[in-house]
């Protein structure tokens, strides 16, 4: 790393000087009034807001920066005041904060662009809408040109800045965001522009998708004609990486580092070639170099991906950052066109903020828009049914029906969804400036995925009643209710056998393992034909979420051992008492499932201890490993190179360990930033590490 | 015939090539100073207890109706936090080779194997030369100590495709001292190694102040200079962790060297019998 980056680095991410700039935070009620007052149409409203926040920014440059755009605006203001959202509220499903979140824009509708031809086209799209009478379209159209006036106004803004302190940036930015850019830098700043801009507006959860496909044009052409060396370039890439670490804590998440700014690198192209390219290598490199949380990189994998490319992801594990993610084409691609993806975008998925595979450019998918608990289905059955049944199978089909009537449930509760209107993230979405249609009334797909929570602990129970219930008769169906209500009290005995001995989930036992393979077939199968109400579809995944923690509030004790108010394991992963014999037999239990058919996304996740990563020969090892859970028809995978003593550690000494990232859920974080509850749930997790 | 192990590990990065399950065969004829699998040493099944999280339930001394401990297990399922656990497993031959079995085409495509670990695996060389033989086809790596009658050695080795061993101290006396055992066994041993076909690995366990000489390291690289077969000579330097697990096993850790000297490597003397090192 050279020592620009070094010094930008501390400036932004250690010392976080920059915060200074920042303006005085404001009223998010403000604004809002004002609209409703004035009795401002919601996409008018999404518009202005996102114009008010860009007018409000001050223009900052700081020593050495090349790539230019930093927040000093902390309040993002609401679009609709408290009585507003909760009328929303009682006739709507408001995901979330009601913002578009979590899906992945196609940057190059404007990159490719330029933002003042983009207008041109705007303003030929809202005369045609005007001849054809559809004065509402050409409205919408107008306020997506006031949108580009404004980042213009903003960037010219800028650009005086750079020029009156004699940055070099101001060269470029008099050509960018206006005209497309010609080279690698331009773009560069032209991407941070666009990025910069979504927060602005409210949405969040913005993810980079394909970034080593759409950008690497730009440098291949650059390094043709011999405009730099390529050091300058991974110099750049590493100051752009940065960008992504300025402002995040800003951003809205669940926890510090839930941002969503997952970048996809590699993977195969339309006509099955490899797409890992130099830009996809260069993007690991700065990664590795720079050990900051974002961009979270996820690599996608296949067949035919060299062993070469594994290697270099398991060097950035080998950093403690969680990351890479990995994910098998050859599983996710057939799996979302057999979900009725067209083949060719099936191809160009990437991944949401966490691990949803999304598509670039043409999805309004909500991939998280609720969640099953496989654990309630077994604990419900037990509680209505175990007593009346006559054999394990009768039993199981409670299960199955429990499962079904979740679904359905979830697939009832998430109706008549309302979006906020998102117009500037429309520019980049397939369809929507061209009808004159924001992206909240739809994409080409409108598809709602549903996580599974609790996996290991409803497999591991059924296991457990199957075995001692039905087969060897060791305990009752009343005494296990009766042990169960009591959370165990006076059945130590009992409780030690069914959490430490029971056949576990992540053994390579069949035993356990087909249960979870039917459980999970039972999921996909729940949701198999269900339309939501935008005309979309439902996709299963193994993906948890924070739900791991918020499903466990009413749950009860379970027969996997686990006492009322534990937590369940964190996405799709073995149970958190569970102590296996090792990373192969998790792998092969895991492995099992017809993972094409819950392709919303969830990777499994393995924590294996640093120590495995100590030589070059063991870190190949390592690679192999993942390279192995892939060929076995793996989904989606990604492991940890960690150590329970140095977060012991960090949890005594914080001060210390200002730098120590860890993996939460579909998300890397700083760990002394965490809540202690999840650093608590991560310490357990390590506690099986391998 | 049964042979006894106290553990099988999935994915050792560090016992051989390509992708290796290892198992760790119980009981050792040396007791080096720095061992850090205790529960190796004892070639019979014993009593684990870890101590750290007891809170003195007393479980476990209410389940027990032995004076002295005989490893008979009924202390284990009583403990509610899972903190007991027998070390040490008896099975046949037929019955270990099929647990190897049951993973080994998975590690073949990543080409690996299986290897036999301990403990001193040697001293169950019998219940060894079996289940190697019904492994026919699978990569079979042995890591050890080398002290083994040299016959014996050579007949199991015969039945290997990769050898890593110990050589601990290339001074008698010195590792008299410091493991209770002559090298005597052990140098011919490695010298049957170097003049064979087998590719193997050479392992030196760096204990400060005990072996980390260049005398040590000179004498061992010249020894082993210009064997063909040799892949390379690895280092293991020695953990403050190694400790850990003997008061699980009810025992004192007593090493007779001071633990917090810094250690010293040198990769040049072996350089200079053009022998590849490495430390892991």
């Amino acid at each position: 790393m050279k020592e620009r980056i070094q010094k930008l680095r501390d400036f932004f991410v250690l010392r976080r000087e920059h915060h200074r700039f920042r303006q005085a935070p404001g009223d998010p009620g403000l604004l809002a009034a004002d609209f409703a007052r004035c009795r401002i149409p919601p996409q008018d409203r999404s518009a202005k807001r996102l114009l008010s926040v860009l007018q409000q920014e001050i223009p900052v440059i700081f020593p050495q920066e090349r790539i230019l755009f930093t927040r000093t605006v902390r309040t993002i203001p609401d679009l609709f005041t408290p009585e507003e959202t909760a009328a929303l509220k009682s006739t709507h499903w408001i995901h979330e904060r009601g913002d578009i979140s979590n899906i992945n824009v196609d940057y190059t509708k404007l990159l490719y662009t330029g933002l003042a031809p983009k207008k041109l086209e705007l303003e030929k799209l809202r005369n045609r809408f005007l001849r054809d009478c559809r004065e509402d379209k050409a409205h919408y159209i107008t306020l997506q040109i006031q949108i580009l006036d404004g980042i213009l106004d903003l960037a010219e803004r800028y650009r005086l800045l750079a020029l009156e302190q004699g940055n070099p940036a101001a060269e470029i930015l008099s050509r960018v965001p206006a005209q497309a850019p010609r080279t690698f830098p331009e773009a560069l700043q032209m991407f941070r522009i666009l990025h910069f801009v979504m927060w602005c507006g409210g949405n969040y959860h913005n993810t980079i998708g394909r970034f080593d496909q759409y950008m690497v044009p730009y440098l291949t052409r650059d390094l043709e004609k011999g405009l730099y060396p390529l050091e300058d370039a991974l110099e750049l890439l590493e100051e752009f990486f940065l960008t992504f670490n300025r402002d995040s804590d800003l951003y809205p998440g669940m926890q510090q580092g839930d941002n969503g700014q997952s970048m996809v690198l590699g993977g195969r192209l339309e006509d099955g070639s490899d797409g890992f390219n130099l830009l996809s290598r260069l993007c690991l490199q700065a990664s590795l170099e720079l050990k900051v949380i974002d961009p979270k990189i996820n690599l996608r994998v296949h067949r035919d991906t060299p062993l070469e490319t594994y290697r270099l992801g398991t060097e950035l594990t080998k950093q403690g950052l969680g990351f890479p993610q990995y994910s098998n084409d050859d599983i996710v691609i057939p799996g979302l066109t057999e979900l009725g993806y067209a083949p060719e975008d099936a191809c160009s998925y990437a991944v949401a903020a966490c691990w949803e595979f999304i598509i670039p450019g043409k999805a309004m998918d909500i991939p998280n828009i609720e969640a099953l608990s496989f654990a309630k289905a077994v604990a419900d059955a037990l509680e209505t049914a175990l007593e009346d049944s006559a054999s394990y199978k009768a039993f199981y089909a409670r299960v199955r029906e429990n499962i079904r009537a979740q679904a359905e449930a979830l697939c009832e509760k998430v109706k008549n969804v309302y979006l906020y209107p998102a117009p500037y993230l429309s520019l980049m979405m397939e369809g929507c400036c061209e009808n004159g249609q924001d992206l909240s009334q739809g994409c080409r797909y409108q598809n709602y995925g549903i996580h599974g929570t609790g996996l290991a602990a409803a497999a591991d129970s059924l296991a457990a009643i199957r075995k001692y219930v039905f087969e060897e008769k060791r305990i009752s169906a009343a005494e296990l209710k009766k042990a169960l209500e009591q959370d165990y009290a006076g059945y130590d005995q009992l409780y030690t056998m069914l959490r430490y001995e029971a056949p576990k989930l992540g053994n390579n036992d069949d035993y356990v393992d087909q249960i979870a393979v039917s459980l999970l077939a039972d999921f996909a199968d729940a949701l198999k034909g269900k339309k939501n109400d935008r005309g979309g579809i439902f996709r299963a995944g193994t993906g948890t979420a924070m739900y791991y923690l918020w499903h466990t509030n009413d749950l009860p004790a379970t027969p996997d051992g686990r006492h009322r108010g534990e937590a369940l394991g964190c996405n799709y992963s073995p149970g958190l008492f569970t102590r296996c014999s090792g990373p192969v037999s998790i792998i092969r239990s895991f492995a099992k499932p017809n993972l094409k058919e819950t392709i919303n996304g969830g990777p499994l996740t393995l924590e294996l201890h640093d120590t495995m990563f100590r030589t070059e020969e063991s870190t190949e090892k390592v690679a192999l490993l993942v390279k192995s859970f892939m060929d076995l028809g793996g989904h989606q995978l990604q492991l940890n190179a960690v150590n329970r003593d140095t977060m012991l550690a960090a949890q005594k000494h914080p001060e210390q360990y200002r730098s120590l990232i860890v993996r939460v859920w579909g998300w890397s974080g700083y760990f002394v930033e965490l809540d202690k509850e999840y650093q608590d749930h991560i310490i357990q997790r390590m506690e099986l590490a391998m | 015939m049964t042979g006894i192990i106290f553990d099988h590990k999935e994915l050792a990065v560090y016992d051989g090539p390509g992708l290796r399950q290892t198992i760790f065969f119980k009981g050792c004829p040396l007791r080096c100073s720095w061992c850090h699998n205790p529960e190796g040493l004892c070639p019979r099944p014993q009593l684990m207890v870890s101590h750290a999280s007891c809170t003195h339930c007393g479980r476990c001394l209410r389940a027990c109706t032995h004076k002295t401990c005989i490893a008979c297990g009924d202390c284990v399922p009583v403990c509610p936090l899972h903190l007991r656990q027998i070390a040490g497993q008896l099975l046949t031959a037929e019955e270990l080779s099929l647990r190897i079995l049951k993973d080994a085409d998975y590690y073949a495509a990543y080409g690996g194997g299986v290897t036999f670990s301990g403990g001193e695996p040697l001293m169950q060389a019998a219940f060894l030369r079996e289940v190697l033989l019904r492994l026919p086809r699978v990569h079979c790596a042995l890591e050890t100590s080398g002290y083994c009658r040299p016959a014996l050695f050579q007949e199991i080795t015969a039945l290997l495709d990769y050898v890593l061993m110990d050589i601990k101290l290339f001074d008698d006396t010195l590792h008299r001292q410091y493991t209770g055992v002559s090298n005597q066994w052990i140098l011919r041993n490695a010298r049957t190694l170097c003049q064979g076909q087998n590719p193997f690995v050479i392992r030196i366990p760096v204990i400060p102040g005990v072996n980390d000489t260049d005398d040590n390291y000179r004498q061992t690289a010249a020894f082993l200079s210009g064997a063909p077969s040799l892949v390379r000579v690895e280092f293991l330097p020695y953990h403050k962790t190694a400790g850990a697990k003997y008061s699980m096993a009810g025992m004192e850790y007593k090493p007779r060297f001071d633990p917090n000297r810094p250690i010293h490597i040198s990769q040049e003397i072996f350089e200079t019998y053009r022998i590849r090192s490495v430390i892991l």
